[in-house]
C-alpha cells in the first residue's frame, strides 16, 4: 500500500517537473496580463507623474464603478454592436461559400484538383495582405474598383464601409473555410448518400435532407470558430479603415481595445473592452460546448 | 415484375477489368445469389445494376428497358448495404419512411406502410430510437425495412449479415428467404458465403477474377462444378483436387488405379481429378485395386464429424469426411479410400473446365 502510495507520489511529481515550463510560460505570458488586465479598472490612478516606464500614480480602490461606466457607455454598446454586425456579415457568408466551393470540388470532375488549389489559396494569405490587395482594388483615385456611394468612396461610408470590410474578411477567410467544408464532405459516408440516391432522392434532396444534416457537427464547428475569428478581427479593420471608419462605422470591439490602450493611452478604458471582448468569446465557447452534442450524433 | 438482364456486361477501373462480359438474367420473383471470394467483382456488379457505378461496355435491362443511363433513383430498385446506410440523423421511423417521403406518397398512406413494414421486422416498439441507439441486428432490420416499405422491382443486397454475429446471421437467413417468398420481389444477393448462397439462392452465380464462372441451382452447383474452381470454392472442407492420368477408363494416381464409372469415354491424358471429402470412406489398409491408399497426417474433430488428412500415395493431401462415431484414425496410420461410385470429376488441366458429367 506504501508503495503505491510512493510510486504515486513519484509520478506525480515527475508530472508536475515536466508541465512547470509550459506553466512558468504561460504565467509570465497568459495569466499575469490577464489577471492584471483585470485588476486595472478596480483602481482609480490619481496624481500621475513621469511619462512611460517612470510614470507613477496613485492608486484608489473604486470597486465596480469603473467598470459599470465603460460598460454602459455608448461607445463600447456601438463597438458590440458594430462587432455582432461585422459576425452577423461574415460568418454565414464565409461558411455558405465554403459549402459552395467545397461541393463543387467534391464533384469528380477532370482537372477539378486545379479548382481545389484555388479554392484553398487564401489559406495561405494573410489578412494584412489581403487587406492591402483590396486597399487598392478600392482605392478611390487609383483602383480598380473605384467603388462610391452616394459620391462617397466606399471605404469611407457610414453605411457602406463595414460590409466592405467584411467582404476582404471573408474573401480571406474562404480558404480555411473551404478545407473545413471539403474535410467534412470527404468524412460523410459514401453509402449512405449513395441509399439515399437509390431511395429516390435527387441531387438537391440529398444535399438538403442528407449532406446537410450529416455536416451538422462541421457547420456548427465552423459557425463557433468563424465567430470567436470576427469577435477577434483588427487588421483588415485597421488597414482598410484606418480609425476605425466614418463615424467610427468599423470601430469593432478588438479595434475598441487598441485605439483606448493605444491611440488614447487610456489603459482602464482598454483593460474594459479586452475584457468585454473576453467574455463575448467565453460565451461562445461555452455555447459552443453546450450545443456541441445536440448537432452531433454517433454513426 | 422484376427481370434483370445483363448482356455482356463489363467494367473497367482505368485500364483494370472489375468485371469482364457478364450476361445474366434473373427472372421476375426469383433469389439469385452472387457467390465469390473478396475482389472477384460481384458487389460492382450489384452497384453496376443498382446505377452507382457506370457500365463500361454492355447493357443492363431491368423489365426490359435498358437502364444503363437511368439514374439510380429512377430504377425502382432498393438496396441493402453492408454498412446498413441508414440516415443516422433520423429516427427509425424517419429512416424507413424516407423512399416514400421522396416519392411523395401521401401521410396517411406513408403511416400505414411504416406501420407494416415495421410490424413485419419486429420495429413497431424501435421506431422513434437513432440508429445509433440500435443493435447491428435491430439496424439491419431497418435497413430491410427501408427496402421493403414499397414494392420495388428488386431488391438488391450487398453482404448484408457479415457484419451479424453466427446466430443472428442463421436466423435472419432464414427471415430473408421467408421474406422474399412472401414479397415474391426478385432478390439478387451479394455474398462471398457460400453457406449462404447455398441455403438461401433458387440460383447460385459464381464469380472470378470478375469472369462468371457458372450460375446453376445451388444442388447443381455443388453436383456439377462447372470448373476446378467451382469445385473447389463449393464445399466446405471443398473438394479435393488431385493431378490424375486417365488411360482406358481409369483414372491412374500414383499405383491406385480407379474405375471413371459414366466417365469411362474421358479421352487419356492428364487432368485435374476430384472427389468430394464425403465421397470418400477411410476403409483397411491394403484395399486392393479400385481404392486410394495413403498415410493419416491429423484429424481435425468438429463434434458431428471428423475431417481427416490422409496424404494420398501420389502427394496430395486428401480430405475425408469421417462419421464421429466410427473408430478414430491416428496419425501415421496407413489406410486405404474407397470412392463412392460416380463420384470423381475431370477438369481440364490447363483451362480447368469439366469434362463430362457425373451425378451424385
Amino acid at each position: 500500500m506504501a508503495r503505491i502510495l510512493k510510486k504515486r507520489i513519484r509520478e506525480a511529481f515527475l508530472a508536475y517537473v515536466l508541465l512547470a515550463p509550459s506553466f512558468v510560460v504561460f504565467a509570465i505570458f497568459v495569466f499575469y496580463p490577464f489577471l492584471k488586465n483585470i485588476e486595472i479598472p478596480f483602481y482609480s490612478h490619481t496624481g500621475c507623474r513621469g511619462f512611460g516606464v517612470n510614470r507613477v500614480c496613485a492608486e484608489e480602490f473604486v470597486g465596480f464603478s469603473v467598470w459599470r461606466e465603460i460598460l454602459a457607455s455608448n461607445e463600447f454598446a456601438h463597438s458590440l454592436w458594430v462587432t455582432l454586425k461585422f459576425t452577423f456579415l461574415t460568418v454565414p457568408a464565409g461558411i455558405g461559400l465554403g459549402l459552395v466551393l467545397a461541393v463543387i470540388a467534391h464533384a469528380r470532375l477532370r482537372g477539378i484538383t486545379i479548382y481545389r488549389t484555388i479554392f484553398s489559396s487564401t489559406v495561405a494569405t494573410s489578412a494584412a495582405v489581403a487587406s492591402v490587395i483590396f486597399f487598392s482594388l478600392m482605392n478611390p483615385r487609383a483602383g480598380i474598383w473605384r467603388l462610391h456611394i452616394d459620391g462617397i468612396p466606399i471605404l469611407e461610408h457610414p453605411t457602406w464601409a463595414l460590409p466592405a470590410v467584411a467582404v476582404v474578411a471573408t474573401w480571406q477567410s474562404l480558404g480555411l473555410a473551404f478545407i473545413v467544408m471539403s474535410s467534412g464532405l470527404q468524412a460523410l459516408p459514401d453509402e449512405v448518400l449513395e441509399a439515399a440516391a437509390i431511395d429516390g432522392a435527387g441531387p438537391f434532396r440529398r444535399f438538403a435532407r442528407v449532406t446537410l444534416p450529416l455536416m451538422g457537427p462541421i457547420l456548427f464547428f465552423a459557425f463557433v470558430v468563424g465567430s470567436i475569428s470576427a469577435f477577434k478581427t483588427f487588421a483588415e479593420i485597421d488597414l482598410l479603415t484606418p480609425g476605425g471608419g466614418t463615424s467610427d462605422s468599423t470601430k469593432v470591439l478588438a479595434y475598441g481595445v487598441y485605439e483606448a490602450g493605444f491611440a488614447s493611452g487610456d489603459q482602464v478604458r482598454a483593460a474594459v473592452f479586452a475584457t468585454g471582448l473576453f467574455i463575448c468569446v467565453l460565451l461562445l465557447t461555452l455555447a459552443q460546448l453546450r450545443l456541441e452534442r445536440r448537432v452531433k450524433y454517433a454513426r | 415484375m422484376g427481370q434483370v438482364a445483363l448482356t455482356h456486361v463489363t467494367k473497367k477501373f482505368g485500364n483494370l477489368p472489375a468485371v469482364a462480359d457478364v450476361s445474366l438474367v434473373v427472372e421476375d420473383a426469383e433469389f439469385l445469389v452472387l457467390l465469390g471470394p473478396s475482389g472477384c467483382g460481384k458487389s460492382t456488379l450489384l452497384r453496376m445494376i443498382a446505377g452507382l457505378e457506370d457500365v463500361t461496355e454492355g447493357v443492363i435491362e431491368i423489365d426490359q428497358k435498358m437502364v444503363n443511363e437511368v439514374e439510380p433513383k429512377d430504377r425502382d430498385l432498393a438496396m441493402v448495404f453492408q454498412s446498413y446506410a441508414l440516415y443516422p440523423h433520423l429516427t427509425v421511423r424517419r429512416n424507413i419512411e424516407f423512399p416514400l417521403r421522396t416519392r411523395k406518397v401521401g401521410r396517411s398512406e406513408r403511416k400505414r406502410l411504416v406501420a407494416d413494414a415495421a410490424e413485419a421486422l419486429g420495429l413497431s416498439e424501435l421506431l422513434d430510437r437513432k440508429p445509433a441507439q440500435l443493435s447491428g441486428g435491430q439496424r439491419q432490420r431497418v435497413a430491410l425495412g427501408r427496402a421493403i416499405v414499397r414494392q420495388p422491382k428488386a431488391f438488391l443486397l450487398d453482404e448484408p449479415l457479415s457484419n451479424l454475429d453466427a446466430k443472428l446471421r442463421v436466423q435472419t437467413r432464414a427471415e430473408l428467404v421467408a421474406l422474399q417468398r412472401r414479397l415474391k420481389t426478385t432478390m439478387i444477393y451479394v455474398t462471398h458465403d457460400q453457406v449462404e448462397a447455398m441455403t438461401m439462392g433458387q440460383r447460385v452465380a459464381i464469380l472470378r477474377d470478375g469472369v462468371l464462372q457458372q450460375v446453376a441451382p445451388p444442388a447443381e452447383v455443388y453436383d456439377r462444378p462447372a470448373n476446378a474452381f467451382v469445385a473447389g470454392f463449393i464445399g466446405t472442407p471443398p473438394m479435393n483436387l488431385f493431378d490424375a492420368v486417365v488411360d482406358g477408363g481409369t483414372v491412374n494416381v500414383g499405383n491406385s488405379r480407379l474405375p471413371l464409372g459414366e466417365l469411362w469415354n474421358t479421352p487419356a491424358g492428364e487432368y485435374t481429378a476430384g472427389i468430394r471429402p464425403e465421397h470418400l470412406t477411410i476403409i483397411g489398409a491394403d484395399p486392393g485395386d479400385g481404392a486410394l491408399r495413403g498415410t493419416v497426417e491429423f484429424v481435425e474433430s468438429l463434434g458431428h464429424e471428423r475431417h481427416v488428412h490422409v496424404r494420398s500415395d501420389c502427394g496430395a493431401i486428401l480430405v475425408v469426411r469421417h462419421s464421429s462415431h466410427l473408430a478414430i484414425p491416428v496419425p501415421s496410420e496407413l489406410v486405404g479410400l474407397h470412392v463412392a461410385t460416380n463420384c470423381i470429376h475431370i477438369f481440364d488441366k490447363a483451362t480447368g473446365d469439366r469434362f463430362g458429367g457425373t451425378d451424385s
